[in-house]
């Protein structure tokens, strides 16, 4: 019998409680649904469903299997893919994706992890925002890539969360440069320099509430993304920016932001900011490229950007008109 | 129409969520089309079902809407409103509780309610009206079980987390309960025109509609007193919606559905619940557009 075809009816059987709907979900008909359904039963010499005239429940055998049966079915999903993508390329290809904003360092680690783990797959790697990765992974162009959050996770599975902690770029001779950690309080009366709104809106806005939170809101934001250009306009404007620590703090790799150059990065009290990172793919396409490109870009993250897991939450209170509660 | 169309996917953008949406003319059947066929989970959305499948019985004389029931406190499904919050037994009507149900979105209501309609009328109310994609699986406490659940020991700051959020079965509407933007229009130009239930009946449920609280989501696109706005939301962690009918008094009307998912998972997010105003303002203003 073809088990795989036979417990994805045991699955839709099970999640719609319903024969009719399982059909209907299942684009077939009712009767060789049911037949499967005893077809299945016999094989497994387990009874899945009781039924009544009205009613279809799960029996306690039943539920021991749903989660196996579920397994199984992603797993033979991944091992589709895996083919599909042995067959689209000569000896496999994983379409990769990466933000912009990692070091140069970060992603020879990766690229080196992931060739020591995974020899034999060709890896086609785009420089994409997370905004256009998820595009992708919707288009069916992309396998796997490194997504910033907060974003819509939706139909999404996700590696570990890692946080990359950021710190201040401010004028060396700014009151707050003298500490050697500021708190984010201090920095009232600063505008502050920040990414386009556009390129991540959500990003965007987390960064200013979590400001907001602590004590600092800027009097006015102005928008900048290159480098050179953000520290001009933090010395010529007495503003402040904010900046990962593998790219500004100890051991960073450009001397030009360094104490001479009139701008100095330091910690923020309580690490309140951080870029937030996971790898990502569709869900139910997991299979082994993916999870060695998962591994490496997580390995990476934590070994060349400081990266670590992802902070306990802080408390939350819903409120009334949130209309869920738990 | 297009300018519309790219101006409601760049305000969802600009407001951090991927944003569904449907909107139609009831009288002319002129409509704008923004992901309207798309499967969204409805959250407390479902219980606009619920209300008319609750009529409908009424109607047909299988229950009595001024029927008491005796709402204890122990075994309530939980919620932040209604019922759901308080802390004493109470004796209501179906016809009030309907009432806290629609106007606060109260949990307990809303399930003492399906106690009596029952679920599998709820379904066959949608299906009896064309509703081909709307379906509800559980209670709405059964949905809230499986959030604590699949959230794990973390409680609700759990659902802060973006791994959480992607296990989460409440936010798959293929395990949870759903519709379409389309279908939900759908069924409020039903309500709007009398034709889901007995006019007499239609009132009531449009009444019920317009008596909702909250002023943050649709209402907020119309900040005009000579506008009606009658509308049910729906929340889920990351999941902000409303649908609802927007009268000029003109005799223009329109049916709206908006069904949004939010990239930050913050309880908070007030761009969110505002940008379900912007975008059914752009849509309503391009279907009054001369």
């Amino acid at each position: 019998m073809d088990l795989v075809r036979h417990l994805e009816c045991f699955v839709a059987v099970a999640e719609e409680s319903h024969f009719g709907r399982a059909a209907a979900r299942l684009g077939m008909a009712q009767p060789p649904l049911s037949q499967r359904i005893q077809r299945l039963e016999r094989h497994l010499g387990v009874r899945l469903f009781e039924r009544t005239s009205r009613q279809v429940t799960i029996t306690e055998a039943g539920s021991l299997l749903l989660a196996e049966a579920r397994e199984v079915l992603a797993r033979s999903e991944a091992l589709m893919a895996t083919a599909r993508r042995i067959r689209d390329g000569e000896t496999g290809l994983l379409r990769a994706a990466l933000p912009p904003d990692l070091s140069g360092r970060t992603v020879a680690a990766l690229l080196a992890g992931f060739t020591e783990g995974a020899a034999d797959l060709e890896l086609e790697l785009h420089e994409l925002s997370t905004a256009q990765q998820l595009a992708a992974f919707a288009a069916h162009e992309l396998d796997v890539g490194l997504i910033h959050h907060p974003c819509d996770v939706s139909g999404l599975e996700l590696g570990p969360v890692l946080r990359r902690e950021l710190g201040v770029l401010l004028p060396g001779d700014a009151a707050p440069a003298g500490l050697p950690e500021v708190p984010l309080a201090s920095l009232t009366g600063h505008d502050l320099i920040l990414f386009p709104r556009p390129a991540a809106p959500a990003v965007y806005d987390d960064l200013l509430t979590t400001c907001a939170r602590n004590g600092y809101t800027p009097p006015a934001v102005r928008h900048a993304q290159g480098a050179s250009f953000v520290r001009g306009l933090v010395l010529s404007a007495r503003a402040v920016a904010f900046g990962p620590r593998d790219a500004h703090g100890d051991g960073a790799e450009d001397p030009g932001q360094g104490p001479d150059s009139g701008v100095v990065w330091r910690p923020l009290t309580g690490a309140p900011l951080a870029l937030r990172h996971s790898v990502a793919w569709p869900e139910g396409r997991g299979d082994p490229a993916v999870a060695a490109f998962a591994g490496a870009a997580t390995h990476a993250l934590r070994t060349t950007a400081g990266a670590s897991p992802d902070l306990p939450s802080r408390p939350l209170h819903l409120r009334p008109a949130s209309e869920y509660w738990l | 129409m297009t300018d519309a169309l790219a101006r409601i996917h760049a305000a969802f953008a600009d407001a951090g969520v991927t944003g569904r949406l449907h909107a139609v003319d009831i009288d002319t059947g002129a409509q704008l089309d923004a992901g309207a066929d798309q499967p969204v989970c409805t959250a407390s959305v479902h219980k606009l079902c619920l209300l008319v499948a609750l009529h409908e019985q009424a109607a047909a004389g299988t229950l009595d809407l001024t029927e008491q029931v005796d709402c204890p406190p122990e075994g309530r499904t939980t919620g932040p409103t209604g019922l759901a919050a308080m802390l004493d037994g109470a004796r209501l009507s179906l016809r009030d509780l309907a009432y806290l149900m629609m106007a606060v979105s109260d949990n307990a209501a809303a399930d003492l309610l399906l106690g009596r309609v029952g679920l599998d009328a709820v379904n066959r109310t949608t299906a009896r009206l064309g509703l081909t994609r709307t379906r509800a699986v559980h209670t709405f406490g059964e949905l809230l079980a499986t959030i604590k659940e699949d959230a794990g020991p973390g409680g609700a700051g759990a659902l802060a987390d973006p791994h959480v959020v992607t296990r989460l079965r409440a936010l798959d509407p293929a395990r949870t309960n759903r519709s379409t933007p389309r279908d939900m229009t759908r069924l409020l130009a039903a309500v709007w025109r009398d034709e889901a239930c007995p006019p007499e009946h239609g009132a009531a449920v449009r009444r019920l509609l317009g008596l909702q609280v909250w002023p943050h989501r649709m209402a907020s696109g119309f900040p005009f007193d000579d506008v009606h706005v009658a509308g049910k939301t729906g929340s889920l962690p990351t999941v902000r919606n409303e649908v609802g009918v927007v009268e000029y008094p003109d005799g223009g009307r329109y049916a709206v559905a908006v069904f949004t998912r939010t990239a930050r998972t913050s309880a908070l997010l007030p761009a969110a619940d505002a940008v379900i105003g912007t975008a059914a303002r752009l849509a309503v203003d391009a279907l009054r557009a001369p």
